[in-house]
């Protein structure tokens, strides 16, 4: 049996049509704006989990800068006072002992030559045995010879270097020096080893340190550890050995877990920001259906004083109301939610570049929210005019034309 | 009065507080009418005709004094109650119908029989109701504006009698009727009467109280004969 006061509300909308349909497309702006901006949120955090999951079993060890440094300076990664230095690292070495392996990396920003083209490149000096043990090489071999010189894929790609391509190193003020590519790093995105490959150049650790100097200090130490369900153990192993003194620890210790925790969470602040920007419109949307259902209230004047005169309770007049604002919210969030799933993927493509994470259920999951949040949002609205309805004087209201 | 005191207005008054001043539309109006009545309310505008008729039909709460339907104090009962009583044991018949807009003929009688069951009418009620004031059935999915004068009020009968009350209550309701369909409403209200409603009906014309067996004069807000 269908519900007479569903009748008598959907027979409203329908005869209202053109302005219960300009109020719904608030709705629908609205929908797409949450589940939009919430997709591109979730599938921006996915992207960047997925691609922090490559070095997961990686403990980054980094000198405690702002101890080391005078307040409010920038510590320089080619300050020697801000470097780990050989005792540290053998503390380290101590602490991981069989558990995994210790890499000193050495690293820098820096000028490149290609033929007469310049270019800016974050360069890496590392010991070639540890070099494998992290990275892939897809196209080429490993570093042998002292000026042997890998490159990231984006930056191969950028500057269309080649096996055999040299390239001249540092600036002309500084010195520059001739290196030879003799392979290619597989892309790696943003990984969560801290060692960002793929627009940068990859040296020996003795080349780099004849052309920048700073043996045996090294900017950063990543250890390896065998058995990831060890990282834990091992990194407070390291901070017994290091950090002997709690209140000012010598290196910050911090593995793939606490790195994508600070990265969700600043992730996480900013699909809120963006999903309360798409509530704004929301709230637009909301004053639009109010509007509508005081103009159905107002024309209906006495309408509900002849519902009210003959016996209509005053919580069936709320209810015809409340369904005609449903009524509404359904018509906004169905169609908005189809719209969302359209324009949710070409956002997300055209933001992101893969759509790999789109059809996911944590991604899926804000299309229904959405469609819930703006139904909520045409019940609300639909609260006060339903309440006034429900309270008309039937004698007012019959008199009323 | 031809039966027990169905209704009783015991010294009523109503006040009403307009922005000009106050205004005593009843004033200490006391009344009794009895179970199968037929009452005429006369009187010129403003004399208190329709605010006794909202009184009786617990629309209005008096200022002072006590109204009581069927034994039942209307000051001391609760909204809800007041909305079953209208819609179990009251009619309206109005001047203007008073049909709702969005429903047709059939669903304006069928409308009084789902607030008091909560269900649809599978029985044929409405229907009946509707041919037994001489509406014409193809016209039942109709909406009100594409209905005559005449028949909108039949319709309008047939939804005040389809809960079966014992009060009718009719504020003009031959006002915007044509001489000879008023007529033939006086004579569906009065074949009503004959069944045992108590028939209260408000109007100017001196012809239509002739049908009531009982005829009440206001004036200034009181009762004048």
């Amino acid at each position: 049996m269908r519900d007479i006061f569903l009748d008598l509300s959907a027979r409203s909308v329908h005869l209202n049509l053109l302005r219960s349909v300009l109020a719904s497309i608030g709705i629908v702006i609205g929908v797409v704006a949450i589940s939009s901006m919430g997709m591109l949120g979730t599938n921006m955090q996915l992207e960047v989990k997925d691609q922090l999951s490559t070095g997961a079993n990686t403990i980054v060890i980094t000198p405690d800068t702002v101890r080391m440094g005078p307040p409010g300076s920038e510590p320089s990664s080619s300050s020697s006072s801000t470097d780990i230095t050989k005792t540290v690292l053998a503390k380290i070495r101590i602490a991981t002992g069989d558990s995994g392996t210790v890499i000193p990396v050495h690293r820098t920003n820096t000028q490149f030559t290609l033929g007469s083209v310049p270019g800016r490149a974050s360069l890496y000096g590392l010991d070639p045995d540890d070099i494998t043990k992290f990275l892939t090489i897809g196209n080429g071999t490993n570093i042998v010879g002292m000026n042997d010189a890998l490159v990231g894929s984006t930056i191969a790609s950028n500057f269309n270097l080649k096996l055999g391509s040299r390239i001249r190193i540092g600036s002309e003020s500084t010195g520059q020096s001739v290196a030879r590519i003799v392979g290619i790093i597989d892309a790696r995105g943003m990984s969560s080893d801290n060692i960002n490959t793929d627009n940068a150049i990859v040296v020996s650790d003795d080349w780099y340190v004849n052309q920048y100097g700073g043996k045996d200090e090294y900017p950063q130490v990543n250890v390896i550890v065998k058995d990831i369900d060890t990282i834990s153990g091992v990194e407070s192993a390291i901070d017994a050995k290091v950090n002997t003194n709690e209140k000012t620890p010598t290196v910050r210790i911090s593995d793939a877990s606490s790195r994508l925790s600070g990265i969700s969470s600043s992730l996480s602040t900013m699909t809120t920001f963006i999903l309360a920007i798409g509530g704004i419109s929301l709230v637009v949307a909301a004053v639009s259906i109010f509007n509508v259902m005081m103009m159905s209230v107002n024309e209906r004047v006495q309408e509900i004083g002849i519902l009210l005169s003959i016996g209509t309770e005053a919580g069936e007049v709320r209810r015809m109301f409340l369904y005609e604002a449903l009524i509404l919210g359904l018509l906004g969030a169905v169609v908005g939610g189809a719209v969302s799933l359209v324009m949710g993927y070409s956002v997300v493509s055209a933001m992101i570049g893969t759509t790999a994470y789109y059809f996911l259920p944590a991604s899926m999951a804000f299309i229904p929210e959405g469609m819930v949040v703006g139904m909520i949002v045409c019940l609300v609205s639909g609260l006060y005019p339903a309440w006034r309805a429900s309270n008309l004087d039937p004698i007012e209201a019959l008199r009323s034309e | 009065m031809t039966g027990n005191p169905l209704i009783r207005l015991a010294d009523v008054t109503k006040v009403y507080h307009l922005e000009s001043g106050d205004f005593t539309a009843l004033d200490r109006v006391s009344l009794d009418i009895g179970e199968k009545d037929f009452v005429a309310i006369m009187g010129p505008s403003g004399s208190g005709k329709s605010t006794m008729l909202n009184l009786v039909g617990i629309l209005d709460v008096p200022t002072s004094g006590t109204v009581q339907i069927a034994g039942k104090d209307v000051a001391r009962m609760t909204g809800p109650e007041r909305t079953r009583m209208r819609r179990d044991t009251i009619g309206f018949i109005f001047q203007k119908f008073y049909l709702i807009p969005l429903l047709s003929a059939y669903e304006n009688v069928e409308y009084p029989l789902i607030l008091k069951y909560k269900k649809r009418d599978t029985a044929g009620r409405a229907a009946a109701v509707l041919r037994s004031v001489g509406f014409d059935g193809a016209l039942g999915s109709h909406r009100p504006s594409q209905l005559s004068g005449g028949q909108q009020q039949r319709v309008a009968i047939a939804r005040a009698l389809v809960n079966d009350p014992g009060i009718l209550l009719c504020d003009e309701p031959t006002g915007n009727l044509d001489r000879k369909t008023g007529l033939q409403i006086m004579d569906i209200l009065c074949e009503l009467n004959e069944k045992g409603k108590t028939i209260i009906i408000v109007t100017h014309d001196p012809k239509i109280s002739e049908y009531a067996n009982r005829t009440i004069e206001l004036e200034d807000g009181r009762i004048a004969s």
